[in-house]
């Protein structure tokens, strides 16, 4: 610690500050989402993610077993207290971010933070809670930088691109060696930080995995998506892997469609194919394409059913897998809060380097939840789900799929 | 404005982050008011170009844009203090200047704010594509200070006085150039170009100038925006909206005005982290809906600006002759 | 036969950039205002048109008929309770009032709509047809022609028809044609009201084929700048040639040169052909 002063004045500040939260009974947590402009829709959806999360806390919830803390009500080692979250509009800008995890944290007297969605936030947001000393959680930005600063106060809990570009080549490792032609694979990623990173790390990964890689850049919010098609085309790919938003995904199935070109499998990171709004659009254009989500309701009975009927209820259409990680997310940090027993950032800090969750207490299907030095989760991970008939439906890894994986793709025929 | 009548603004503006220090938001208030002095930087150094001048730029986002990546394309690719990089995008945004402004300077009117919105969005398609600048991830800034010269603080109040101290350079050079020849060459350019070629102006030579020194303030803008945020990248430092905005405070206080930038932003500012902040948490949108009508509504019914307002009202009741303003 | 492939898609597209750029070029050169929030008049068009399948049903004729009523009115709105006093401000006003004017419609549909991408439940029209080796959806064939049979449709109104030679009129010189006994305000108005009704057509038609939600007028607004400058201020021809010279252009370099690069070609040749042509291609100086 190079200035043991501010240090301590910090230590100070925080213990001060929070005395009269633990009078109130209630928790205070701060959560940043973009709740306008382009990513709008991510936002409100994890809006309402949050806030099941919070019903789901500060009431009983039996029928929720295994999952820590939604059978009690409130926080047990907090005498019950409930959970409060403000909910704040980040817009997307990386300024607003800093300004209102700054009045969080000074006028709100938060205990932690979540967010945020857009990596340029994630690193300018953290940045104010390092400073304060205030613990911030990561529900979804997947930039690897954000946890490679040395930062104490930052937590990720979702898998970033590396991990997903492990995933991809991993499961087409597998399909190759059970005889399928997967030798060359194109990838089409948007060029915004979220497609040039997870484009980037698959690019890479997949090469060292000995396939024949190419890639397709090209600028979100397009209108128009045919010279990227007739490129796929003319390559031939056995695989193309999507990496893009909800507009220009459901863009690239209509023009694949009046193209006639139909890749041997497509695979979806996310994003736009997870956006409810997708398969309404273009779901029987896209049978038998594959996403990347480490969400799957499961069957009726299980825990992460009732979840998403629960969001169904709320919101009229199911759960995602980016509002599913944001929801997972929080529960991990009512669940270190708790632990901590305290609402002293310091406490919840500690207990949140001393998370170690279980599968069978998630709801996401991560390995578990255990953060390294860095504040990144070790266990984060994800599966493949297929899109067959009206819904999707996990197929890989085979431990935890629903159904049996279909290859290749039917698409619209 | 009367000759003494900026004194009790500037001791207000000296006094504010004292004033509110023993507010329940006073991290908060301080930091709002950084933000409102480095919009107003940035509205400023546009009016230079844009109000004395009359040459709608639309893409003063790319000057911003240089001032804000230099200072951490030092930091992340050689580890120096950002401080260093500041001049680096001072002389980048010169040069860009220079290179923009020859060509752009032959047209006037709505073309030249046209090939304005291209040439800047030109600018931030190629550096979001642009490895060596962070394509579209971005530039960031050292995480925690290593020493003073890295200039991060906790408080917001170090970077308030710093950005005062350049308004007040910014604000006394723009008085400066509103008593120069130049001033009045500039305002001749913006009362009519062919009118102000006769008079022997050398009309193209003195618009190059304003947009040297417009294009270097707002290279500071930029580099004191990327100083205290820490990161830019192509949509926080060269998007369309970046140069939007620079209009729209000098506008709403009064283009052409010596402290209309400055009121606009001190009322902007506030207004647009007020509305977030009361009405964003909903993610109903009605965040832009009340911004976007209230600017709406002083654009119909004070459409040259508040300071007019203010003349109106204040100069007028008090009797006096108010400084010598020129239409629009 | 690609390479025909790209031109016929980027034409198509340029098509209906035309018609929603011949509505701002209209206004443009008629009162020399620049409208920030013709993207949100497209946007609008859009949102008429999912209303439009909602309620009638029915199929791109009726999207296009409702979302050409509703902006019609909206643009008549727009220009007597806003535009008409702003007009007499300097050219910052302008920009300050519509801009503040886009935030206000983006953000009241944002309200109304969720901001959410929705699709036009089809089948409004769907399927591809084959000629001579070029595929072509049959939405996008349908729209782009229509747009092109408008742009044209409102070429002639404005020059062959009464109420078009008064538009022009108020255009050309304001004050002659108050002598002539042509009421400026109302030929304004009408000029408001055609502008907004173009990019409603276009925003309609390309909502059978594209996804959208309150955002995306940002983009359109764009381009439309580009087309109309390129075009010339004022010209409904000069928007039509720059529409399909755009459109064409994007396609070309996105195939040749890759998609990222499509708009900076767009930029670049726009900024040398200023530089070269101030006036634009069919503008007079």
């Amino acid at each position: 610690m190079k200035r043991p002063i501010a240090f301590i004045a910090t230590i100070a500040v925080t213990a001060a500050l929070a005395v009269p939260v633990i009078a109130s009974d209630t928790v205070k947590i701060g959560a940043l989402y973009p709740l306008t402009g382009n990513s709008a829709p991510a936002g409100q959806a994890a809006k309402a993610a949050i806030e099941l999360g919070i019903e789901i806390l500060n009431a009983a919830h039996p029928e929720l077993k295994g999952l820590p803390l939604a059978e009690s009500a409130g926080l047990p080692n907090l005498g019950g207290a409930k959970i409060e979250v403000i909910h704040v509009d980040h817009q997307g800008d990386p300024s607003v971010g800093q300004q209102q995890t700054l009045r969080l944290i000074t006028q709100e007297h938060v205990a932690a933070l979540l967010g945020v969605y857009h990596s340029s936030v994630a690193l300018t947001a953290t940045a104010v809670a390092e400073r304060y000393g205030v613990p911030f959680v990561i529900g979804d930005s997947v930039a690897a930088n954000i946890t490679q600063r040395g930062f104490k106060w930052t937590f990720r809990v979702t898998p970033i691109a590396t991990d997903f570009a492990a995933a991809y080549t991993q499961f087409l490792k597998e399909m190759k060696a059970t005889g399928k032609k997967v030798d060359s694979i194109t990838v089409l990623n948007e060029n915004t930080d979220y497609g040039t990173s997870v484009g980037g790390s698959i690019v890479e990964v997949a090469k060292k995995g000995g396939f024949d890689v190419q890639q397709i850049v090209y600028n979100a919010k397009s209108t128009d998506v045919s010279a990227q098609v007739l490129q796929l085309k003319e390559k031939k790919p056995d695989v193309a892997i999507f990496v893009g938003y909800t507009a220009d995904e459901i863009l690239y199935m209509k023009t694949l469609r009046d193209f006639d070109y139909m890749p041997t499998m497509i695979i979806g990171d996310d994003a736009g194919f997870s956006d409810p709004s997708f398969i309404p659009a273009v779901g029987d254009l896209a049978q038998g394409v594959l996403d990347r989500s480490a969400w799957a309701a499961g069957a009726p009975g299980s825990v992460t059913f009732a979840i998403n009927e629960m969001y169904k209820a709320r919101t009229g259409r199911d759960l995602d897998d980016t509002s599913g990680r944001w929801m997972q997310a929080f529960l991990v940090l009512a669940d270190a809060i708790n632990r901590a027993g305290s609402t002293d950032p310091a406490r919840i800090q500690k207990a949140l380097q001393e998370t170690d969750l279980k599968p069978a207490q998630l709801m996401m299907g991560y390995r578990g939840v255990k953060f390294d030095a860095s504040g990144q989760n070790i266990l984060a991970s994800t599966y493949l789900i297929q899109l067959q008939g009206k819904e999707y439906e996990a197929v890989w890894p085979e431990a935890h799929a629903t159904a049996k994986l279909q290859w290749p793709m039917t698409g619209w025929k | 404005m009367t000759r003494w009548g900026w004194l009790p603004l500037a001791a207000a503006l000296l006094a504010y982050p004292w004033a509110v220090a023993g507010s329940d938001s006073a991290a908060f208030l301080q930091d709002m008011g950084a933000l409102v002095l480095l919009a107003a930087i940035s509205a400023a150094a546009w009016n230079i170009l844009g109000g004395y001048a009359g040459q709608i730029s639309v893409g003063h986002a790319m000057f911003f844009g240089a001032g804000a990546y230099m200072p951490l394309l030092v930091y992340q690719h050689w580890q120096m203090p950002p401080l260093l990089g500041v001049p680096l995008g001072i002389a980048v945004s010169l040069v860009v200047a220079l290179v923009v402004g020859f060509p752009t300077f032959r047209l006037s009117g709505h073309y030249f704010s046209m090939a304005t919105i291209a040439v800047a969005e030109l600018v931030r398609i190629v550096v979001g594509n642009w490895d060596f600048l962070g394509a579209a991830i971005g530039l960031q800034g050292p995480a925690r200070a290593r020493g003073w010269y890295d200039l991060i603080f906790r408080s917001a109040v170090p970077y308030y006085y710093i950005f005062l101290g350049v308004l007040a350079l910014l604000l006394l050079v723009a008085w400066q150039v509103q008593r120069s020849r130049l001033g009045y060459y500039l305002r001749a350019v913006r009362a009519g170009e062919r009118a102000a070629r006769s008079l022997g102006v050398p009309v193209r030579r003195y618009k190059l100038y304003a947009l040297m020194l417009s294009a270097g303030f707002t290279s500071l803008a930029g580099a004191l925006y990327a100083l205290k945020t820490g990161f830019v990248d192509p949509d926080s430092g060269l998007g369309i909206l970046v140069s939007v905005q620079m209009i729209i405070i000098a506008a709403l206080g009064g283009a052409g005005t010596l402290l209309g930038p400055l009121l606009g932003a001190m009322i902007l500012v506030p207004l647009q982290t007020a509305t977030n902040t009361w009405l964003g948490g909903s993610g109903s949108g009605l965040t832009y809906i009340v911004y976007g009508g209230v600017i709406m509504l002083i654009a119909r019914f004070e459409p040259g600006g508040l300071l007019e307002l203010w003349h109106r009202q204040v100069t007028a009741r008090l009797a006096r002759p108010g400084e010598v303003r020129h239409a629009a | 036969m690609i390479l025909l492939q790209v031109v016929v898609g980027g034409l198509l597209l340029g098509a209906l950039y035309a018609l929603f750029s011949s509505g701002l070029t209209l206004i443009w050169g008629m009162m020399n205002f620049i409208n920030f929030a013709h993207g949100e008049f497209v946007m609008l068009g859009m949102y008429a048109a999912l209303l439009a399948a909602a309620w009638i049903g029915g199929g791109p004729v009726v999207f296009g008929l409702t979302a050409a009523l509703g902006l019609f009115f909206l643009g008549v709105v727009v220009y007597f309770a806003l535009i008409r006093e702003v007009m007499r401000g300097p050219m910052l006003a302008q920009i300050l009032s519509t801009f503040g004017l886009a935030l206000l419609l983006r953000y009241a549909a944002f309200w109304v709509f969720s901001p959410n991408f929705v699709t036009l439940p089809h089948p409004a029209l769907a399927g591809t047809i084959s000629l001579a080796g070029i595929l072509l959806s049959i939405p996008q064939l349908v729209a782009g022609l229509a747009a092109a049979v408008l742009t044209i449709g409102m070429h002639l109104a404005l020059t062959r028809t009464a109420v078009g030679s008064q538009l022009l009129a108020v255009a050309e010189d304001r004050n002659a044609a108050m002598l002539m006994g042509i009421r400026p305000d109302r030929m304004q108005a009408l000029a408001w009201g055609l502008a907004a009704a173009s990019a409603g057509i276009a925003g309609a038609l390309m909502a059978i084929s594209f996804p959208f939600s309150p955002a995306v007028g940002e983009t359109f607004a764009l381009t439309a700048f580009v087309v109309v400058t390129l075009g010339g201020f004022g010209s409904v021809p000069g928007a039509m040639l720059a529409g399909l010279i755009v459109g064409l252009i994007q396609a070309l370099s996105a195939y040749w040169f890759g998609p990222i690069y499509k708009d900076v070609v767009v930029y670049g040749l726009f900024v040398a052909l200023l530089w070269l042509r101030p006036q634009g291609l069919l503008g007079t100086a």
